[in-house]
């Protein structure tokens, strides 16, 4: 039996802790997959280090965790005094009740809820940015609080009734008797409910992603955009760190306690022993009038460390309560000027593996040449329709942002994007060609900036597709491949999919063409793996889909990491999208001078052919597409890819690009891609 | 203070009511306005939006929606995943807490340390390291594949979303029954046996209703979760494993915040109801996160 | 340590205090430190206190003493400051102290369970009150020690208030109340959670601190034995009332009614008729007696206790009796002897057997005459007496209190 439970124990542990071995383990990987191991190595912890945007994140969680679990164990402390002295029960009952709801809601709920009163409040108002840090702040005290509620309460329960009442009788004020007395005696209650609010905070993602601003993104809500594509082990390597942080600070303070244990165990052994001593000697008729002294185990030791140890807690809670004031202060300081950047995942040359850090560069440019003290806010999306629902909301406000062309004819013409003055963009006249002015979606070239280009292409790997199955767009429905087949989780391009297929007008206005592109999506389904986006990159890479629409640039960042037994290739069908992703600023925006500065400094030479080269996909950028070095970077094949010969770009553009739905049509795709995804 | 005392009717001088310090009086104020602010208002406009069109007219049809085929299946999807991941839980939790509970205090502390320790890794990474470990490229399956088996797919099944539910909130099953059972006094134990219990009939008949109340907590506490679950689903889900919450999700996304409302008011009021039920028939207080 | 005595109330207090004491007030004006006037309190509507009133002497050592919920907790609150009363008053000094809060008040307190404060060691709890009334350290430090010594606790400085037994958390909770020179210290059953033989020890110990100090002990508890070995003043309450208030000897010899006569120590009470002073009929007998001042055939509550009865042989006997159970009790016999279907105890140094019948002598001053009360016949028939069910009794009190 004692056996039977100890293996049992180990499996349940094994099961438990084998996903995060593997991830520590892959935090040492060479390459840049998370699924095949090619070697051991430290670039991920070095790259970690060279990463602002999850520096910045971490350094946000902190802050927010430390200033909610300090107020939220004050609020808290408190509240759990008022609700022990109650007297009316319906009151307690009610408070209770109240206190329970973030707890026994989930998270989901409470994210949503919370979200609805800011966006309303702001809205009341008159808010530019109706989520913030602030929004957040309230959001997470909000769900700490309960924790240290339901850890302190019982403390007080617990107490000794006369405690306070003998502090009053020895002369206490009730404050006093408060802070002396009482105080100490829950303080491990309070500390419980101030660490696990902590905890809770910084592991918050369900209603930090529902509250969240473009202003402060926290740790989780980022790895939430970064686990939509593959997962670079940068992200495990911080995990990693964390998790051998955590755990060495547990097992300090277990053995902290435990040695003070055993000292206790000592002196409880010796008074034992002393007490035999008397009773020994009473028995032998001469009772010892004083009981005797053990100089041995004075109560010295212990007392000291406890002392110590609530000396240390009341340090770190003052310096937390400064350290998050400071950064209160600090996070609306005036001298400094947020640009808030909103883009595609991976979409920006970021520094890492010794490229270019833009966002980083543009900040030194702004500091060095215009004398100007500028802090990029980088935040991602991963849909235009994500994009879209935070602008519309006017949840936040942005300077600048880079959406694909349907969406911008969108924002165009619902007003939400802001005229650009090309005055401040030097750079557009002698870097954008023709070829990428007048498009349909801003036929003035008023509003966008084009950043890059790209066409859809069917990514296979040629392991399991075999050569004759190949072509066209019906390898995507092809039932020999059923489960190995991965779609668009976004309805434009996933109905686009079906419409290029069936050769139907990809901007029909036609209700009986949706219904059949409908129709033939349902019968791809049964042999479809998943609906996904930038998930994509992993299922490819390690060979768990073998087929699947992408953009044709992405796949050249799978080439780089596709497992050893898995080969991708790609190739155009007849008629596939187009697409341009192009540099606006919302109207909204706070700083449409320094966003034009920025939109110029993207489209100087350095940092252009850095982006193209990170981001991979084609550039219109006519020193870009020209220059050798960028040409010899990216290779043969790739500049193949990316700028087919005999291309007319122009023309394929016109034909085969998403244009901007009518209402009508807009809704009755939504209608049918819930629909869709909801079948069964 | 009143210094005149007040006289009742029948002429006998009455001091005035004591009354309690400012300090505990008004110590739940500040959390009260709080409440009220930030949990329930907050629900009043879920309970708003819920019943109300873009334009802010009144409808019942956001309600109405839900009671559709569709959003049913989705429902009761989301209720059949969370249900089995629950009873696997309690099923692997029940055990362990006991066997924790019964082993050496030193022993124990290690053994709830070694359980609480995931739980300090960020839930998103945890899932996502799932998915790379049951993938069908996986390790899992590339060791099975070494002795010639698989590969099994997982990945994208209804079975993938229940591992992860279940590793992810596990030890949430495990903390609270384990709290109950560490505080069950042994002589309890040693008091049936004495009676004629077998070691099973002691299981039966005086450990588990004593642990009940931890049972509930953590049934409570997993099922909740699970059933509300996104990015479970989301990561290691397939194209027909569709849950609830990615359906909240998704309305925020597309910006439909009437049907975001309403679908999380009846998720709301069909949980809150359920756990009503369940409290109302332990009445029990129930174990604490904490051990 | 001075404490402000300005701060009581004492507006509108100069007509009241002027006021005749009330019945309830032993007339030893003299140095009377506290009094209770005409004192009610109920909570939540259930009567607790009915009319208290009480005079307390400087260095008097007196004792409340009742059954579980009498009152006699409620009361010493009232006086520690933690309850306020519905209706009466309370001085202290001749100034109304009403609603003056406990840390105003030059009074304190030793807990039932100590709370001693579990963050403090022996020497932090034992100089608490005296580092709020921010008092030098040299001058803790020396009337710290001097507790610890008067205490019997030298040495134990450092030491951890909750590894310390419960005797030695008893001194601490003592030594902290009394260093800071209270007029008055309240002792609420600080001697209830202690085994027998240190309760006895701790008893001389509490009598001699209090003979030494001079301070006014106000001390409660439910243990008829330790209120009589230790008073000077014993107050028997029950239900919200005081019964009688006397010397114990007097509260011994002559209950004023059945319920103090059952509660104090064993006794014997049965129906009786004074037929004329100095001779009184109960039991089928007519006794001579001591007491007088009488109506002629008054009903009344005869007492007699155990150890006043002596057994003779049944012709000498003015009482016959059979004798139903015998229980050695090592320095005497306890007997129940069933007199016509009434069950007396008594106490003999004799042997008997069971089922023997005996005689039963009471001398005259061994009778003693209470005037009916509420509570007669609700006491003193022994046919249902277990020594188990009076242990269970004692159980369930100390669970309540």
């Amino acid at each position: 039996m004692k056996k039977l439970s100890s293996v049992y124990i180990a499996l349940i542990l094994v099961f438990l802790f084998a996903p995060i071995a593997v991830l520590i383990f892959f935090s040492f990987n060479a390459g840049s997959s998370t699924s095949t191991f090619s070697g051991f190595s430290l670039r991920w912890y070095l790259e970690l280090f060279r990463n602002g945007e999850i520096l910045d994140a971490l350094k946000n969680s902190l802050i927010l965790a430390v200033a909610s679990s300090a107020i939220a164990t004050l609020l808290g402390t408190a509240a759990a005094f008022g609700i022990h002295h109650m007297k009316n029960k319906h009151l307690k009952n009610g408070v209770m009740t109240a206190t329970n709801i973030p707890m026994m809601n989930p998270e989901i709920i409470t994210g949503i809820s919370l979200m609805f009163l800011f966006v309303f409040v702001g809205g009341l108002l008159g808010l530019q940015t109706k989520l913030n840090f602030w929004t957040m702040l309230i959001a997470h005290i909000t769900f700490n609080l309960p924790y240290v509620i339901l850890n302190v309460l019982p403390k007080f329960k617990q107490m000794d009734k006369s405690l306070p009442e003998a502090a009053l009788d020895l002369g206490c004020t009730p404050m006093q008797s408060f802070f002396k007395v009482q105080l100490p005696a829950i303080l491990p209650g309070v500390l419980t409910g101030m660490i696990m609010a902590f905890t809770m905070s910084l592991d918050d993602f369900v209603i930090s992603y529902f509250t969240s601003g473009v202003d402060f993104q926290t740790l989780p809500v980022l790895i939430y955009s970064m686990t939509k594509k593959s997962v670079k082990p940068t992200i495990y390597a911080l995990s990693s760190i964390i998790f051998v942080v955590i755990l060495a600070l547990l097992l300090l303070s277990n053995r902290e306690k435990s040695s003070d244990e055993r000292l206790e165990a000592k002196r409880l052994k010796a008074e034992k022993k002393r007490r035999e001593a008397i009773i020994k000697a009473q028995k032998s008729g001469k009772a010892p009038k004083q009981p005797k002294r053990e100089a041995v185990y004075e109560a010295k030791a212990p007392r000291r460390s406890r002392s110590y140890l609530n000396k240390i807690v009341a340090v770190c809670c003052a310096f937390a309560v400064i350290v998050s004031l400071c950064v209160m202060l600090g996070v609306y300081s005036k001298n400094t000027i947020t640009l808030n950047v909103y883009n595609w995942g991976e979409y920006i040359s970021d520094g890492s593996e010794g490229s270019l850090d833009v966002n980083k560069a543009f900040e030194a440019y702004c500091a060095n040449e215009l004398g100007m003290k500028v802090k990029v806010n980088y935040v991602t999306y991963t849909s235009n329709e994500d994009l879209y629902a935070k602008l519309s909301t006017d949840a936040v406000s942005y300077d600048v942002i880079i959406p694909s062309d349907y969406m911008i004819a969108r924002l165009a013409s619902e007003g939400l994007l802001a005229e650009i003055d090309f005055d401040n963009i030097p750079n557009y006249e002698e870097c954008i060609s023709e070829d990428f002015r007048g498009l349909y979606y801003d036929p003035e070239d008023k509003y966008s900036v084009p950043y890059t280009y790209g066409m859809i292409g069917i990514i296979y790997n040629a392991n399991v597709v075999s050569e004759e199955d190949i072509g066209d767009w019906d390898l995507m429905w092809n039932e020999k491949y059923k489960g190995d087949i991965v779609q668009f989780n976004n309805a434009r391009d996933a109905f686009g999919t079906a419409f290029y297929k069936l050769g139907l007008d990809v901007n029909s206005t036609d209700v009986a063409d949706w219904e059949r592109g409908l129709a033939e999506l349902k019968t791809q389904k049964p042999y479809l793996d998943k609906y996904v986006m930038d998930e994509i990159f992993n299922m490819m890479e390690s060979g768990e889909a073998a087929v699947g629409a992408y953009y044709a640039g992405d796949y050249l960042t799978m080439l780089d990491n596709q497992a050893e037994n898995v080969d991708l290739q790609l190739y155009y069908p007849d008629n596939t999208n187009l697409f341009i992703d192009a540099m606006c600023i919302p109207a909204s925006t706070q700083n449409k001078s320094l966003a034009e500065e920025y939109i110029n400094f993207m489209l100087s030479e350095e940092v252009a052919i850095a982006n193209a080269e990170y981001i991979c996909y084609a550039s219109p950028h006519s020193v870009v597409y020209n220059s050798e070095t960028y040409k010899e970077d990216m290779g043969e094949e790739a500049i193949e890819i990316l700028y087919p010969k005999n291309f007319n770009f122009h023309e394929a553009y016109n034909s085969n690009c998403y244009k901007d739905l009518d209402a009508d049509t807009k809704k009755l795709l939504n209608e049918l891609w819930e629909n869709l995804k909801i079948s069964n | 203070m009143t210094k005149k005392n007040v006289i009742s009717e029948n002429g006998i001088r009455r001091n005035p009511p004591q009354k309690k310090g400012l300090l505990q009086r008004y110590a739940a104020a500040p959390h009260i306005v709080w409440s009220v602010l930030f949990i329930i208002a907050p629900l009043i406009f879920v309970a708003y939006y819920s019943f109300t069109d873009a334009d802010g007219v009144f409808t019942l049809a956001n309600i109405s929606a839900f009671f559709t085929e569709k959003y049913l299946i989705i429902f009761f999807r989301s209720v059949k995943l969370a249900l089995i991941a629950t009873a696997i839980c309690l099923l692997l939790g029940y055990p362990i807490a006991y066997f924790i509970s019964r082993s050496k205090p030193k022993t124990q502390k290690v053994l709830i340390l070694l359980l609480m320790l995931p739980m300090w890794m960020n839930f998103l990474i945890r899932t996502y390291a799932i998915m790379v470990l049951v993938q069908d490229t996986g390790i899992i399956n590339s060791f099975l594949g070494k002795f010639g088996i698989g590969p099994i797919h997982i990945l994208g099944t209804e079975g993938a979303v229940i591992i992860g539910m279940v590793y992810d909130y596990l030890p949430f099953m495990i903390l609270p029954i384990y709290s109950v059972m560490s505080k069950l006094d042994n002589r309890l134990i040693e008091a049936a046996s004495d009676l004629g219990c077998n070691g099973f009939g002691v299981l039966r008949k005086v450990i588990f209703p004593l642990s009940l109340s931890g049972v509930i907590s953590g049934v409570t506490m997993v099922l909740v979760p699970s059933i509300s679950t996104f990015y479970i689903s989301q990561k290691l889900g397939g194209v027909d494993t569709l849950l609830i919450g990615d359906v909240i999700e998704q309305q925020y996304t597309a910006s439909n915040y009437n049907m975001t409302a309403s679908l999380s008011l009846i998720l709301m009021l069909i949980l809150l109801v359920g756990l009503a039920i369940v409290n109302h028939y332990s009445d029990g207080d129930g174990g604490g996160m904490m051990p | 340590m001075k404490r402000k005595l300005n701060e009581t109330e004492t507006f509108s207090e100069t007509t009241e205090s002027e006021q005749p004491p009330s019945d309830g007030c032993v007339a030893k004006t003299s140095n009377k430190i506290i009094e209770l006037r005409n004192i009610s309190k109920s909570f939540d509507g259930e009567p607790v206190l009915n009319d208290i009133s009480l005079c307390i002497n400087d260095s008097e050592f007196i004792t409340f003493l009742g059954p579980s919920g009498c009152g006699k907790t409620t009361t010493l609150r009232i006086i520690g400051g933690f309850e306020s009363p519905d209706i009466g008053d309370v001085f202290f000094d001749g100034a109304r102290i009403n609603n003056l809060p406990p840390y105003k008040r030059q009074v304190n307190t030793v807990f039932q369970k100590y709370a001693l404060f579990p963050h403090l060691n022996v020497y932090d709890n034992i100089a608490f009150g005296l580092r709020i009334a921010k008092v030098k350290e040299a001058e803790i430090k020396e009337r710290v020690t001097e507790m610890l010594k008067l205490v019997n606790l030298r040495g134990f400085e450092k030491r951890n208030v909750n590894l310390l037994s419960g005797g030695q958390q008893q001194r601490v909770a003592i030594a902290r109340a009394l260093i800071n020179k209270p007029k008055v210290l309240l002792l609420d059953e600080p001697l209830g959670a202690l085994d027998l033989k240190l309760r006895k020890d701790m008893q001389v110990e509490l009598k001699n601190i209090q003979t030494k100090t001079g301070i006014t002990f106000i001390y409660v508890t439910h243990d008829q034995e330790e209120a009589l070995s230790m008073s000077d003043t014993v107050v028997v309450m029950a239900e919200g009332k005081i019964q009688q208030i006397g010397s114990p000897t007097d509260i011994y010899n002559e209950p004023v009614n059945a319920f103090v006569a059952d509660f104090i120590g064993e006794s014997n009470i049965i129906d009786g008729v004074m037929l004329e002073d100095f001779k009184v009929r109960f039991a089928g007998h007519t006794f001579v007696c001591l007491d007088k001042g009488f109506e002629k055939n008054e009903p009344i509550d005869v007492v007699v206790r155990p150890e006043d009865v002596d057994v003779v042989a049944v012709e000498r006997g003015m009482l016959t009796g059979t004798v139903s159970s015998v229980t050695f009790k090592g320095v005497h016999y306890e007997i129940i002897v069933d007199i016509d279907g009434f069950k007396w105890m008594i106490q003999t140094t004799d042997y008997v057997a069971p089922e023997e019948t005996i005689g039963l002598y009471i001398e005259p001053d061994a009778i003693h005459i209470m005037k009916k009360s509420e509570y007669s016949n609700m006491f003193g028939d022994y046919s249902s007496f277990s020594d188990e069910l009076e242990h269970l009794s004692d159980i369930t009190e100390d669970i309540e209190e």
